[in-house]
C-alpha cells in the first residue's frame, strides 16, 4: 500500500513534467504541420512538382548568403508577364509589381532571432533543401517540415553524414539515400570527405 | 605626508599585491595545508613566488590619485570589488527618462526568445531586388566625413541599405583604414532621432520651394552685388563647394564670405603665411624622425592628420624596427601624446614660448636671433627646466635632418613661427616637414567672425547665411555674435535675416527665430554627395549611403539656391564639378572621353588620384617671424594666480558631438570620467587651494564667473587649470546632450582663446559626483601593464628578470591549473588569439568604438557607470607610474582574454560559457540566467552584465544601426568580448564555400580594423606566418595574470621606452620617495 502511494506521489510530478516536455517538443508548439496561409495563394505543388523549376530559380541567393531570399516580385513578373499574365490569382501580385508596393508574405520558418543559421554553407556542403524543408512540391501551403529546436539542429551537427547528398541533388525533392544501410553509411562518409564536412558543435557556431 | 615611498607600500592597502592574502591565510589557519585542495597549493604556490611587495617589480603602477594616496575614504570606498550601489535596484524617475531616451529595443532578439512565435510575422521581398545586394550580406562603400576643414576617407558597411559600420577606407593616404572615435561613431549622429528635421521661416515651417523662391528674388534683386549678403562658413575643403562658393562671388560680387571653425590650424597658419609668404599646410612625416619635440603639441590625437602621424610614430616604438625614436613632449595638461612620452616635462601654456627659445637659443645659427628676441619674452626658466631643454636641444642636434619640432594649435603663432625656424635650422624641411599647398587657403578664426559682427554691427548686412557649425556656442562669450543675433541686445536685429543651415537645432538656432530668419535642416554628409580635402590635399568623394531620413538639405543644394540656376541634385553638381577638372591631370585631352571610368574609379575608391597637394618649393623668411615674436605678448602671470587652459575635448571636441551617446559615454582617455567635464588641477596645486577631487568651485576669470567641478589629476601642470570645450550644451532639441558638464566658453575671451593668467579658483559649498571607469574592475596593483626602458630587454635587470618570471615563466601544470585534467588539443585548425603591443597603443579609444559600433553595445548613462555598469567589451586601462605630481603613464586595453583555461566557464550553472575547439570562451546569451557568478570569477573583470533593459525604446531610426549579425542582449544576461566571432563565422563560411582556409587579411576584429597605430593584432595562432603568431612570440610578449594559469590567449607586448641617459638622473631624483608631499 505505502510501495504504491510512494509510486503514485513520484509518478505524478514525473508525469507532469515528462508531459511537459512532451508538449514542448510536440508539433503544436514548433509549428510543424501547420499550412500558412498566404497573402497570395502560391502553390509549390505546381512550381516545384509540376513544372518542375528549381528551387534556386527563385530562391537565388541560397548558395551565397545566409538567407535563401524571399523572391522579388520581379522574379515573379519574369515568368508572369507572359503566362497566366491575365490571372485573377495573381492580381495582387501585378499590382505590387506596377505600384512598386512589396508583398507581405507570412513567415513560415521562423528561427530565434540568437540563432544564427546561414543557408549558404549548409548547401554548399551537401545538406538538400528536401532534409530541412521536407516535400515543398508537395505542399499546397508550404508548413515547417521539421521541428527546427536546438536537438534537432544537434542531431545533424553531430553527425552530419547520414543527410549529405551529392551537389547534384541537392535541389532534387526526391533523392533518397540508397536503401542499403551500408551503402548509404559508405556514401555519407565519401561526400563528407569530398565536402570537407566536420562536426560543429560549439555554441559560437549558431550564436553569437 | 600620508603617501608611503614608491618601494614599500604596506601590506594593508589595496596597492600592495593581491596574492600574499594567502600568506595571511597560512598564518591564521595552519589547516590550509591539510586541505591538500589543488587551488589552495596554487595559491601558495604564487604566493611563495610572489614577493612581499610590489616595489619589487621595480615600478609601482596605480590607477588614480586616491588610490596612490591611499587615502581612508578611499580604502573604504574601493575595499569591495563593486562601487557602491552596484547591486542596487534603479531607482528614481531621472534614470527611467533617460532610458526612454537612450535605452533600445528587443526588436531583433528576445521576442522570439520564448517558443510562441509571433502568428504573422512578415518577410517583405524587394519589388526588384537592386543588381549588386544579395540580401543577408553586407556591402562596402567609400564615403567620406567632413568636419573643421578636413576629409576623413571612409569604408562603410551597409546591410539591406541600412548603413551599420564605419571604418576606415584602406586607400585613402591619411586614413589607411583607421578611422578616430569621430568618425565611427558619425554613423550614431546619421540615426539620431533629436536631428533637426523642419525647415522653417520664424516659427512657421516652410517647404524648401518657398526659400528657394525668396532666395532667387534676393539674388535676382540684388542691385549691389550683395553687398549685404554675408555668409559664415566653416573652412571649405570641399572642391565642388569651393566652386560654388566662387560661382556665388561671381553672381554676387560684393557678398562675403568668412570662414570660422571653433578648433582649426589658424596660428600654424599665421605662422606659416609669414615665413613664407603665402598659405601653405604642414605635413610631418614621423616615420624618419629619431627625436621629436613636441610642445605643446597632442598631435597623436589632435585633428586632422593624427591617423597617419599614430602609425608612423607607432612603427618607430617597435623594437624589431630598429632604433626606437625619442619623443619629448612639454605641456601643461596630460594628454595622449603626453603619455607616450620618453620625456615629458609639465609647464603652463605660457611656457612653452621659454622652453621654444630655449631649444632655439642652444641649437642657435640662424634660429639664435629669433630665439634672444623670445626668450627676452618669455623671460627666464627655472634650473630644472633648464637642464631639461639643454639636454632635448642636444639630443636634437645631433639628429639634423632626422629631429622635429611640433607646436600645438593651442599656442600662439610666434610659438609655430620658433618651431618652424628650429626645424629649417635642424635641416628638417623636406625630410621630417613638408609643406605644401593649403588646402584651404583663406583666412579663418576669430578674425574672421570680428569682421562679421564689426559689419553687422554698422547695419551693413541685410541677410546672413551660417553653415558654421553652432558658432554661437563655439565662440568665446566676448565674440560678439551673440549680442548681434539676440533681438534683446540689437534694437536692429529685425531688420536683419539670417539663414542658419545645420544638423540639429541648437543654441544658434535659439536665436533664429524672426520673421525674416530661416533654419535648414541640412542633411548628414551620409545621405548626400559631396566630396572634401584632406590636409594633405587629397580629394576623398563621399557617397551617400541612404536617402535623407529627416528630409534634411543637402549643404551643396542649399548653397546652390544662391546661384538662381535651375535645381540640380547634389549628385549631378559633384560629378559635373568634375567632369569639368580636367586640369587636375595630366592627360587632359583624354580627360572627357574617359571620364565616366575615373568617375566610377573615385567613387568606389573614395579617393580622386592623384589631388594631393603640390609641394610648396619657398624658403622660409626666418626674418618675417620676428614679427610675429614682437607682437605677442605673453599672458601676465600674478603671483598666486592660475593659468586657465581651454582644451578641445577628446570625446565631443568642440560640443558638435555632445548629443552622441557613444561618445559621450566614452571615457575620457586620461581622466576616465564618462558623460562630464571638469576643472582638472595638479595634485600639488590643489592641495594648496585645498581641493579634493568632486568639490565644486567658482572659476573667476576676467570678472566671468563660472561654477564648476573639480577633479584631481597628475601630470597636469602646477598652478594652471584645465578646463574641456564642448559641454554645458543646451540646443533646444539635443536632448543628450543638454545639461552635460558646464560650458567654458562662457569664461573664454577672443583675445586669449586657449589660455590665459589670472584666474581664480574659489572653493564653494556643495560637491559633485563624477562617473569614472576608473576605479571599476582594478587589477590590484599587479604587474599588469609593463613598461622598461628596451635598454632592459637586452640587458635585463634583476628586477626585470624578477618581472619576466612572473609574467613569462614556465607554470606548473600541478599547480597553477585551475581546471585540472586533460587539455585540449587546440593544434589542428584555427587557433584564436589576439596580441596588443603597448609599445604602439596610445590609449585613443577608436577600438571601444569600434567594438561598440559592431557589437551593439548599449549606451547606460551617467548614473549607471558610476554604478560600475558600463558595458564597454573593450576597456583601456589607464595607469600612471612613479611621482604622482608627475608621473609617466601606460595605456592597456583589456577585454576578454579568452583563457584556455577559463575560470568563468567552470561557476557558471547553466553552461552558458563554454568553450570552442578553436579556443573561443564563448558566451551563449539564450543560456544566461544572470547569476554573474563567471563575472565574479574573472580574473581580468571583463565581464559585462544587462542590469537593466538598455536596449529598450529606441527610435525606429536607433534600430537601423543595429548590427544584424551580432544578438540585441535583454535584461539580466552577462556579455563580453567575443573575439568579433561573427566575423570569424562569416569568414570562415565564405572560405569553406570556396574551399580553402580564412586569409590572415580577410579576417580582422572591429578593434583591430581601425587600430590607427596597428597595436592589436588577432589571427591563428597555429599559422607560423601570421603577424599575431609573430607577436605572440615575441620576448616582448607576456600573458595578463600568467600566474593563475588562466592561459590567455590575447597576450600583452611589454611597452619599450627610449629615455635619454643624460635625463635618466633627473628622472631618477624626482622620482625619489617623496616624503615631503
Amino acid at each position: 500500500m505505502s510501495r504504491l502511494s510512494a509510486a503514485t506521489l513520484l509518478a505524478v510530478p514525473a508525469i507532469a513534467i515528462g508531459g511537459l516536455m512532451a508538449y514542448v517538443r510536440s508539433p503544436h508548439v514548433t509549428f510543424q504541420q501547420h499550412p500558412v496561409e498566404q497573402p497570395i495563394e502560391f502553390d509549390h505543388r505546381h512550381h516545384a512538382g509540376d513544372e518542375q523549376i528549381d528551387c534556386r530559380y527563385c530562391h537565388w541567393t541560397v548558395e551565397k548568403a545566409p538567407s535563401a531570399g524571399i523572391p522579388s516580385t520581379t522574379v515573379c513578373m519574369s515568368c508572369h508577364a507572359q503566362v497566366w499574365n491575365k490571372s485573377p490569382y495573381l492580381t495582387e501580385v501585378r499590382k505590387a509589381f506596377f505600384t512598386d508596393s512589396a508583398i507581405p508574405w507570412v513567415r513560415v520558418h521562423n528561427l530565434p532571432d540568437f540563432v544564427y543559421f546561414n543557408h549558404s554553407i549548409h548547401v554548399n556542403k551537401g545538406v538538400g533543401c528536401a532534409t530541412c524543408h521536407g516535400r515543398i512540391d508537395q505542399m499546397a501551403a508550404v508548413q515547417q517540415f521539421a521541428p527546427l529546436t536546438m536537438s534537432w539542429c544537434l542531431d545533424c551537427h553531430r553527425d552530419p553524414k547520414p543527410n549529405l547528398r551529392p551537389a547534384e541533388f541537392i535541389t532534387s525533392m526526391t533523392w533518397t539515400p540508397p536503401a542499403d544501410k551500408a551503402e548509404a553509411a559508405e556514401l555519407g562518409n565519401k561526400l563528407a570527405e569530398e565536402y570537407d564536412v566536420h562536426s560543429r558543435t560549439s555554441c559560437s557556431t549558431c550564436h553569437r | 605626508m600620508n603617501t608611503k615611498p614608491d618601494g614599500a607600500p604596506s601590506q594593508d592597502t589595496p596597492s600592495t599585491f593581491a596574492l600574499p592574502v594567502v600568506s595571511d591565510r597560512t598564518g591564521a589557519s595552519p589547516s590550509a595545508h591539510t586541505h591538500g585542495d589543488a587551488v589552495e597549493q596554487a595559491l601558495e604556490h604564487a604566493a611563495q613566488r610572489s614577493v612581499p611587495a610590489e616595489g619589487a617589480y621595480g615600478k609601482t603602477y596605480w590607477l588614480g590619485l586616491e588610490e596612490k594616496l591611499a587615502t581612508p575614504e578611499f580604502l573604504e570606498e574601493t575595499r569591495p570589488e563593486f562601487p557602491v550601489g552596484a547591486d542596487l535596484p534603479p531607482t528614481g524617475f531621472v534614470r527611467r527618462e533617460f532610458m526612454q531616451l537612450l535605452g533600445a529595443s528587443l526588436a531583433l532578439a528576445g521576442a522570439s526568445a520564448c517558443s510562441t512565435r509571433p502568428s504573422d510575422e512578415r518577410m517583405v521581398p524587394y519589388t526588384k531586388t537592386p543588381p549588386e545586394v544579395v540580401p543577408g550580406n553586407a556591402l562596402h562603400y567609400a564615403s567620406g566625413m567632413t568636419f573643421a576643414g578636413h576629409t576623413s576617407g571612409l569604408l562603410i558597411s551597409a546591410r539591406e541599405g541600412r548603413p551599420i559600420k564605419v571604418e576606415g577606407n584602406p586607400q585613402h593616404p591619411i586614413n589607411q583604414g583607421a578611422a578616430g572615435i569621430f568618425e565611427q561613431a558619425f554613423l550614431l549622429s546619421l540615426y539620431d532621432p533629436q536631428r533637426a528635421r523642419v525647415l522653417r521661416q520664424g516659427k512657421a515651417p516652410r517647404a524648401l520651394r518657398v526659400l528657394a523662391e525668396e532666395l532667387a528674388t534676393l539674388v535676382s534683386k540684388a542691385t549691389d552685388g550683395g553687398a549685404r549678403v554675408r555668409f559664415l562658413t566653416e573652412p571649405i575643403n570641399s572642391p565642388m563647394l569651393a566652386d560654388v562658393r566662387n560661382r556665388i562671388l561671381k553672381k554676387l560680387p560684393n557678398a562675403r564670405f568668412h570662414s570660422f571653425a571653433p578648433i582649426a590650424q589658424d596660428a600654424n597658419n599665421e605662422a606659416t603665411r609669414a615665413l613664407f609668404g603665402q598659405a601653405v599646410a604642414t605635413r610631418y612625416d614621423l616615420s624618419g624622425a629619431d627625436v621629436i619635440l613636441a610642445l605643446d603639441a597632442d598631435f597623436l590625437e589632435s585633428r586632422p592628420t593624427h591617423l597617419a602621424m599614430a602609425r608612423q610614430f607607432a612603427d618607430r616604438r617597435d623594437p624589431k624596427n630598429g632604433e626606437l625614436n625619442r619623443l619629448y613632449v612639454a605641456e601643461p595638461r596630460f594628454s595622449i601624446t603626453g603619455g607616450m612620452a620618453d620625456h615629458r616635462v609639465r609647464v603652463k601654456s605660457r611656457d612653452i614660448l621659454g622652453v621654444a627659445a630655449a631649444v632655439a637659443q642652444a641649437i642657435g645659427g640662424q634660429v639664435s636671433g629669433l630665439a634672444a628676441a623670445a626668450a627676452a619674452k618669455a623671460g627666464e626658466l627655472n634650473a630644472d627646466l633648464a637642464h631639461w631643454v639643454e639636454a632635448v636641444a642636444a639630443d636634437l642636434k645631433s639628429k639634423p635632418g632626422k629631429s622635429l619640432v611640433i607646436a600645438g594649435e593651442r599656442q600662439p603663432a610666434a610659438v609655430h613661427a620658433l618651431a618652424h625656424a628650429i626645424n629649417v635650422a635642424l635641416r628638417n624641411t623636406d625630410a621630417t616637414v613638408h609643406y605644401t599647398q593649403a588646402t584651404t587657403p583663406e583666412a579663418s578664426g576669430f578674425g574672421e567672425v570680428n569682421a562679421l559682427v564689426e559689419d553687422i554691427k554698422a547695419g551693413r548686412v541685410d541677410t546672413l547665411v551660417v553653415t558654421a557649425s553652432n558658432p554661437l556656442y563655439t565662440l568665446p562669450s566676448d565674440a560678439g555674435l551673440a549680442e548681434v543675433l539676440n533681438p534683446a541686445t540689437n534694437p536692429n536685429r529685425e531688420k536683419l535675416g539670417v539663414l542658419y543651415a545645420a544638423h540639429y537645432e541648437d543654441e544658434t538656432s535659439d536665436h533664429v527665430r524672426s520673421a525674416k530668419d530661416w533654419f535648414i535642416p541640412l542633411a548628414h554628409q551620409l545621405e548626400t554627395w559631396s566630396d572634401g580635402r584632406a590636409l594633405d590635399g587629397t580629394v576623398a568623394i563621399a557617397q551617400p549611403l541612404i536617402q535623407p531620413l529627416f528630409n534634411g538639405v543637402p549643404e551643396a543644394e542649399f548653397f546652390a539656391l544662391f546661384l538662381d540656376e535651375p535645381y540640380r541634385p547634389a549628385y549631378q553638381m559633384l560629378r559635373d564639378f568634375w567632369a569639368g577638372q580636367s586640369g587636375l591631370t595630366a592627360a587632359a585631352a583624354t580627360f572627357q572621353s574617359d571620364f565616366e571610368s575615373r568617375w566610377e574609379t573615385w567613387v568606389s575608391e573614395g579617393v580622386v588620384a592623384g589631388t594631393a597637394a603640390n609641394k610648396v618649393s619657398a624658403t622660409a623668411n626666418l626674418e618675417a617671424a620676428n614679427a610675429l615674436i614682437a607682437a605677442y605678448t605673453p599672458p601676465a602671470s600674478g603671483k598666486g594666480d592660475l593659468e586657465l587652459n581651454f582644451v578641445a575635448d577628446y570625446k565631443v571636441f568642440d560640443g558638435r558631438f555632445g548629443n552622441n551617446a557613444w561618445l559621450q559615454e566614452l571615457p575620457d582617455p586620461i581622466t576616465k570620467i564618462v558623460w562630464d567635464n571638469a576643472a582638472i588641477l595638479s595634485p600639488a596645486t590643489a592641495k594648496r587651494l585645498g581641493f579634493e577631487s568632486g568639490d565644486m568651485a567658482e572659476l573667476t576669470y576676467q570678472g566671468r564667473k563660472l561654477s564648476v567641478p573639480v577633479t584631481i589629476l597628475p601630470g597636469n601642470a602646477d598652478d594652471t587649470i584645465v578646463v574641456a570645450l564642448g559641454y554645458g550644451r543646451n540646443g533646444l532639441h539635443e536632448v543628450v546632450a543638454k545639461g552635460i558638464g558646464f560650458n567654458a566658453n562662457a569664461l573664454r575671451s577672443v583675445k586669449a582663446p586657449w589660455f590665459d593668467g589670472g584666474a581664480q579658483l574659489t572653493k564653494v559649498r556643495g560637491s559633485y559626483t563624477f562617473a569614472r571607469t576608473q576605479y571599476h574592475w582594478r587589477m590590484e596593483g599587479r604587474p599588469l601593464a609593463l613598461d622598461m626602458p628596451v635598454s632592459q630587454l637586452t640587458h635585463p635587470s634583476e628586477e626585470t628578470e624578477h618581472i619576466l618570471e612572473r609574467v613569462k615563466g614556465p607554470i606548473e601544470p600541478e599547480l597553477q591549473n585551475i581546471l585540472p585534467g586533460a587539455d585540449f588539443d587546440y593544434s589542428g585548425g584555427y587557433k584564436w588569439g589576439m596580441a596588443i603591443d603597448l609599445s604602439r597603443c596610445t590609449g585613443c579609444n577608436a577600438c571601444v568604438i569600434a567594438c561598440q559600433a559592431e557589437n551593439n553595445i548599449p549606451v547606460v548613462g551617467k548614473e549607471q557607470v558610476g554604478r560600475g555598469r558600463e558595458m564597454h567589451w573593450l576597456r583601456i586601462d589607464r595607469y600612471f607610474q612613479g611621482n604622482e605630481n608627475d608621473p609617466a603613464m601606460v595605456m592597456q586595453p583589456v577585454a576578454c582574454v579568452h583563457c584556455e583555461k577559463a575560470p568563468c566557464e567552470y561557476v557558471c550553472p547553466v553552461n552558458a560559457t563554454t568553450h570552442s575547439d578553436e579556443g573561443l570562451n564563448d558566451m551563449v546569451y539564450n543560456r544566461c540566467v544572470g547569476t554573474r557568478y563567471c563575472s565574479n570569477n574573472c580574473p581580468y573583470k571583463v565581464r559585462r552584465f544587462n542590469y537593466l533593459h538598455y536596449t529598450q525604446g529606441k527610435a525606429p531610426t536607433e534600430k537601423m544601426l543595429m548590427n544584424p549579425d551580432v544578438t540585441v542582449r535583454n535584461r539580466g544576461v552577462m556579455e563580453k568580448c567575443t573575439y568579433c566571432v561573427q566575423r570569424i563565422e562569416r569568414a570562415r563560411i565564405t572560405a569553406r564555400v570556396e574551399k580553402r582556409l580564412i586569409q590572415e587579411k580577410e579576417l580582422k576584429t572591429a578593434c583591430q580594423q581601425t587600430c590607427p597605430t596597428q597595436a592589436i593584432v588577432f589571427g591563428s595562432l597555429n599559422d607560423k606566418s601570421q603577424r599575431v603568431t609573430q607577436l605572440t612570440e615575441d620576448p616582448r610578449a607576456y600573458a595578463l595574470l600568467h600566474e593563475l594559469g588562466t592561459r590567455p590567449r590575447t597576450s600583452h607586448l611589454i611597452r619599450v621606452r627610449n629615455p635619454n641617459p643624460a635625463l635618466a638622473v633627473a628622472t631618477e631624483h624626482s622620482q625619489a620617495p617623496e616624503g615631503g608631499h
